[in-house]
Order: C-alpha cells, then structure tokens, then sequence
C-alpha cells in the first residue's frame, strides 16, 4: 500500500494526546460553528475564528502578512513551533488555516486527523473550557507563497488552457439545484459550477470517522476517476475557500501534486460575475 | 394514584404508564377500507410528547446515580421534544438544563425550550453531506458534558438504554392492555428509535406475531426528530432486526397528512404523526384485512409546528392580519 505523499503533515488523535504537555507542539482550533471551542477545547489549544480572524475585516481577503504576524504573535506561537491544527466539520476550517499557514510560509504545519469529531468520539480524550495562557510573542513572516492561491482571472484563463478544476462542493450545489447548503449567509446571484470542472465533493476523501481515507484509495478518486494529472495544474473550489482547502491539502500534502491551488473566492465569486460562462 | 379522579400531587404522577395509558382513537373519516386503525396520542402526556417516556426514565436514572444535584444539571442534543421534557422536569426538580438543538428545529420549539427554562445552543448541521461529521448537536452537547463534568450530565437519549426500556416498560404494555392482546401491527417513526427498539422487544417477548413496522421520512426532509436511515448512525439503540419493515414516505407528506388529520379526524397532529399515518395507510391497503388492529404512535401535536405549517403551506398565514 502506498503511503501519503508527506505522512508528517497529519498527527493522530493519540499523537496529539502524547504531546499535549510539549511546549513546542501548538494546538490551534478553528470552527466552522465558532461556539464549539468556548463549549470545550482541546487542553493548551488556542482558538481561531474564521470570521473575524482569519479574514480582512475590510475587503474581501485573506488577513494580510501584518494582521497574520500580530494574530500568531498574539496566540504565543513562534516561528519555529509545531503547529497542529484541528476543527469541526471533518477540519473545513482547520484545513483553510493550515493553507493560510503555508501563504505565509510557516515550516511546520500539520492537521489532526479525524479533527475535532475524533477527538469527541474517543471516550478518555480530554476537554476544558479553561482558557490556554499565552505569552505573546514577536511572529515575522519572512516570505509569502502566493503560488497556493487561485485568483479569479487565473480561474478563468484556466478554463480556456486546460487547467484541471475541481468542484468539491456537493453535488446538489455544483448542479445549481441549491446555490449554498442551507442556512449559509453566504451566497451567489446565480446556481451551477465553472465550465470544464469535475465534481469530486471534499467527503469523497474522508472515512466514516472523519479520518482521510489511504493513499491508494485517494489516487483512485482523484487520479483515476476524477482525472487529475500529478504534473499538471490544479485548482480547487467551493464556495468560500474552506472545503476546497480540506481538497487541496488531499491534493498537495497527502497526494503529492505539486501545482494545485485553492481558488478562495471560490463559487461566491465566480456565481457574482457578471458575464462569465457557467454550467449546470 | 386514582386515574379515575385525575387529581395529583404534582405533574410527575401523570405519567403515562399502564394504569394511565396515553389515549388510543380510531381513525374514521381517513380509516382504510378493511383495516382497523388507531392513533395512540402521545401530545396528551404531560409534557406535551411520546418523549416524556424517555426523559422520565433518563432523569431518574441519573437521579439514582447520583448524577444529578444542584451543582450539576443536564445537558442534551434534542429537536426540541425530549428536550422540552427534560428542561421542564429539570425544572420542576431544580436542575440546570442546556439543550442543544439544529437550527432547523421550528422557532416554536426553541422558545419553548427556554419557556422551560432551559439555556440554549443553536447550531447549524447538515452543511454539507459528509460521511465523518457526525452530528452537529450531539457534538456540541457531548463537548460540554466533557469539559465541564462538574456542570452537566448528560442522557444522551441515542445511547441511553433507558430511553428504549421505557418503552417496554410503559409503552409495550400499555398497549397490550388497551387492545386485550389484540394489537396486530404497529406503527413507529425512528429518531433515537428508543420507542421502535423498546416497544419491539416488548412485543417479541409477549407476541412475536405483532408486526413492528418503521416509518421514515425521504432524505432531504424537514421533520425534526425524525431520522431517515441514512442517518440513523448515530441511534445506537437503532436495531433493524427488531423490525419486521422499514417504508420510506416522501417526506412533504408529513405536512399535508398532518393537515388531514386535524381537518378530517380532529385528530391536531404534528408532521411527524401525518408521516406515520401515510406509512400505515399504505401497508393497509396494500393488502386489505391484513391489519385488524394497528396502531399509530402519534409522538406530539401540530401547536410546535405552526411556522413549519407555513413554509410547506404558504396559504395558512394569508388573511391572517387585520
């Protein structure tokens, strides 16, 4: 059985519970439902919330460098530190702050496999509402990787060259049946997915435990079924950026392609545009 | 207890049990040509559901446990039935409660939860199809349980074997008297299936020919408490081999038989009863005289349902402003 392309980037539950006293490990958690960490976090874990910290409060944006270094800074997490993230939703959120990690080129990012559901479903795992003490420190990005990162006119210059598109959205959104699974603020003017794109929704990867499933079963799905090229461009979407990170992190970490990108704008950009071609 | 008189010293000891069944009716006016069919109006227990069972049974079983004191009170994933049962009773008993509830539970439920002096979690589940999610609500529920021990204990009603010995215990045997034996068939719906599990074992040991038969809602559906099969993973007590079958009714008949019953039967049952009722009358004409005595679990009654009743049936709120 083949392994994942970079096996260090995903820690176990019981990895995470050996190193929970490990002053180099940082737990973060990030949410889609940001009540969960205050109801219960992982002990020594810091809090992230996708709303209000991870994006521009202004325009439409992933923070910039400035905000990104104060943020980490703030949480006591130093260059050098091993961070482990980990979140509901099968780790949506975790996986958009681990993309987010690695724009800003921190070395040591990982995601905990299974996430916050995991955790919950192994009996002895602790919990606290104890807030983690930190101690700020000084956080420089030194570099930005720009290249994880599809912005729309690459999005659309893709779809005439050829570049492969993945739609990880569910099957009812990518048919324009549904616009947003329901109760989602966040939406577009118009249903359907980008012309050219293959539907692989991001849960086609995951296990019954939240778990991703093996490397074997991965290349089937993206390799075979779906038509990825390992050597060749990718770009993933959704809808706001945070489930197709969780395929993008399938496709670059654990698959191995190496020029896949996360189109964060994602269908509540493009499904906005005025005169742009779309499918159904 | 005198039943007869219905005077009681507190709310507590009107309880359903053998001795003060929930009511059964018979079905006229929609009744099957053939077949004979009762609703068993579990609105009538005092909380309001067929989940005062359940909540009863969890509630004093932790009550004998020592698990709940004045320091400590509940915390529960609900759709708003159990949940109410266990807020009032917690209440009444002097029990923090905190329920957690999908937003898709009908405003009426919530409120009703804090009526009942509960303290509230809304959260949004079923984002998107996912096979390792979980359950949104009993997360969040099982999250406050661990980090806070010292604050909640919780029942976990789709584990709690409590929830489906009510069942047997009360349920089961309430039926077998109100029909003298003669009880054919009966018609459940599945959610933490404590009533399908509990009223099953009930009737394999007392008369395994009683038919035990589910009722599900299509996939997509809007029926709180209720569970299609595809997502019953988290019904630990779910057992399919108790069942003798499972129907699958397209799911927006919950609301239009719902209206039937309460038009043509003055029967005011909620969806998830208009739903059962669909599965019952189908298997019924499907093969006439093969149900003489079936009966219909009718879980609670249309009053939490209204803002429901008016998104599948726009209709209802016209004319209703001066």
């Amino acid at each position: 059985m083949a392994d994942y392309a970079n096996p260090k980037v995903l820690v176990t539950t019981d990895w995470v519970q050996e190193h929970l006293n490990d002053p180099k490990i940082r737990l973060v958690e990030v949410d889609v439902d940001t009540k969960a960490f205050d109801a219960g976090h992982i002990p020594g874990a810091v809090g992230f919330n996708w709303q209000t910290q991870l994006q521009d409060q202004l325009r439409r944006d992933i923070i910039t460098k400035d905000n990104f270094e104060k943020l980490i800074g703030s949480a006591g997490i130093k260059r050098d530190d091993t961070v482990v993230l980990y979140g509901d939703n099968n780790n949506w959120f975790a996986a958009y702050a681990f993309w987010l990690f690695k724009i800003y080129t921190h070395e040591d990012v990982r995601l905990m496999n299974g996430g916050r559901a995991k955790w919950l479903a192994e009996e002895q795992r602790p919990l606290t509402v104890e807030a983690t003490k930190v101690t700020p420190v000084e956080y420089k990005v030194d570099q930005v990787n720009t290249d994880l990162r599809a912005q729309v006119g690459e999005v659309l210059e893709g779809i005439r060259s050829g570049v492969k598109l993945i739609d990880v959205r569910s099957p009812d959104e990518f048919s324009g049946k549904v616009i947003a699974p329901p109760g989602m603020n966040e939406t577009a003017q118009r249903g359907g997915h980008i012309p050219s794109a293959a539907s692989v929704p991001w849960a086609t990867a995951v296990n019954q435990d939240g778990t991703f499933k093996s490397a074997d079963e991965l290349r089937e799905i993206y390799f075979k079924k779906a038509g990825v090229q390992p050597d060749k461009p990718v770009i993933a979407y959704c809808r706001i950026g945070e489930r197709s990170s969780h395929s993008w992190f399938v496709l670059k970490y654990l698959l191995g392609v190496e020029q896949v990108k996360n189109y964060d704008g994602s269908w509540t950009e493009y499904g906005n545009l005025v005169g742009v071609p779309i499918e159904r | 207890m005198d039943h007869t008189r219905r005077v009681y010293n507190d709310v507590f000891e009107m309880l359903p049990g053998p001795e003060n069944p929930s009511p059964l009716v018979r079905i006229n006016a929609m009744s099957v040509p053939g077949a004979t069919l009762y609703a068993k109006l579990e609105w009538m227990n005092p909380f309001g559901s067929v989940k005062d069972r359940a909540a009863w049974a969890m509630i004093r079983e932790l009550e004998r446990d020592g698990r709940l004191t004045q320091e400590r009170g509940i915390v529960e994933p609900t759709s708003g039935n159990t949940g109410l049962s266990l807020a009032a009773m917690a209440s009444a008993r002097g029990y923090r409660s905190r329920m957690v509830v999908p937003n898709k539970v009908p405003l009426e439920k919530k409120v009703l939860l804090k009526i009942a002096g509960a303290d509230l979690d809304v959260i949004n589940d079923n984002l998107c199809p996912s096979p390792g999610m979980g359950d949104g609500s009993i997360g969040l529920a099982k999250t406050h349980a661990r980090a806070q021990p010292d604050k909640y204990a919780m029942p976990n009603q789709y584990e709690n074997e409590a929830n489906a010995r009510a069942h047997m215990e009360t349920t089961g045997p309430e039926l077998w008297r109100q029909s003298d034996g003669k009880i054919s068939h009966l018609f459940v719906s599945l959610g933490t299936c404590g009533t399908a599990t509990g009223c099953a074992r009930f009737f394999r040991e007392r008369n395994p020919d009683v038919k035990v038969v589910a009722v599900q809602p299509s996939e997509g559906h809007d029926v709180p408490g209720l569970r299609n099969k595809s997502e019953l993973h988290v019904s630990a007590l779910f057992d399919e081999s108790l069942l003798d079958e499972v129907m699958e009714i397209e799911h927006e008949l919950a609301y239009t038989r719902a209206l039937d019953l309460s038009r043509r039967e003055g029967l005011l049952a909620g969806p998830s009863s208009g739903l059962i009722y669909e599965g019952a009358r189908r298997y019924a004409e499907r093969d006439p005289g093969a149900v003489p005595f079936g009966v219909m679990i009718f879980c609670d009654n249309i009053f939490k349902y209204v803002s429901n009743m008016i998104k599948h049936m726009p209709e209802l709120a016209e004319g209703t402003t001066a």
